[in-house]
């Protein structure tokens, strides 16, 4: 299984689902498999994916389960 | 490599099938009763086609049933088919990695069901043309072996999740 922070990312900066999906090419019904980890991207996708958020892969992928965004920033910051 | 996504050919065919006037048939419920309802509709056609064999009725008998189905089968197929988005239907560069990835897992998950079912298809032509009602064979085998193309569909539509 691989873990994705995709839900949060794209709160965040306010992207439907339907934008996301029409700039890396698949279906908005794919990205909600995605987001509730119901899909394991391919390689390809997950490049898309990550080039979309302007983050590195494994910022948005992982095959552990992430922390909270939260948690990761209070622990750079703190 | 292409860089292009495999979504961006928008086919006139697959804007169809995304249109959110169908979203209804889309739901598992929906899904669900138009499976049951074409396998009913197909599996009655063959019992009747093989008792119509078996008691030797007259062969116009068979018009009307025949008829009737068709016409259920169309409307019937066409909303299962609107249900899975089309996604044997539709050109390969349409469908999306995880589209094509649903769409292979049913027709692996059916392979042996339907190999079985178009081998009974062989068989009902054989054992009917034995019989020296060919004719009738060839209906029910037809039924069958149409019954078989279908069951990836049928698994599909059965299979996938309610849409959010």
């Amino acid at each position: 299984m691989v873990y994705n922070r995709m839900a949060v990312l794209r709160a965040e900066r306010q992207v439907s689902r339907k934008d996301l999906a029409d700039e890396v090419g698949v279906h908005p019904q794919t990205i909600g498999y995605l987001e509730r980890g119901e899909y394991s991207p391919s390689l390809a996708l997950a490049l898309r994916i990550a080039r979309f958020f302007g983050l590195p892969v494994e910022a948005v992928f992982s095959l552990e389960p992430l922390p909270p965004l939260s948690e990761t920033v209070y622990g750079r910051t703190g | 490599m292409t860089d292009r996504p495999a979504t961006s050919e928008r086919s006139y065919l697959a804007r169809t099938y995304d249109d959110d006037r169908f979203a209804w048939t889309r739901s598992k419920r929906v899904r669900r009763r138009l499976v049951v309802a074409e396998a009913v509709l197909i599996s009655a056609l063959v019992v009747l086609t093989i008792a119509a064999a078996v008691v030797g009725a007259d062969r116009g008998w068979l018009a009307w049933p025949w008829s009737i189905a068709l016409l259920g089968f169309v409307p019937i197929h066409s909303f299962l088919n609107l249900g899975i988005r089309g996604l044997y239907d539709r050109s390969e560069r349409t469908l999306d990695e995880h589209q094509r990835r649903l769409r292979d897992e049913s027709y692996i998950a059916v392979r042996w069901p339907a190999t079985f079912v178009t081998l009974a298809a062989v068989l009902a032509v054989f054992a009917a043309s034995l019989m020296g009602d060919t004719a009738r064979g060839l209906m029910a085998g037809f039924l069958l072996w149409f019954g078989a193309s279908l069951l990836p569909y049928w698994h599909l539509a059965w299979m996938l999740p309610d849409e959010d």
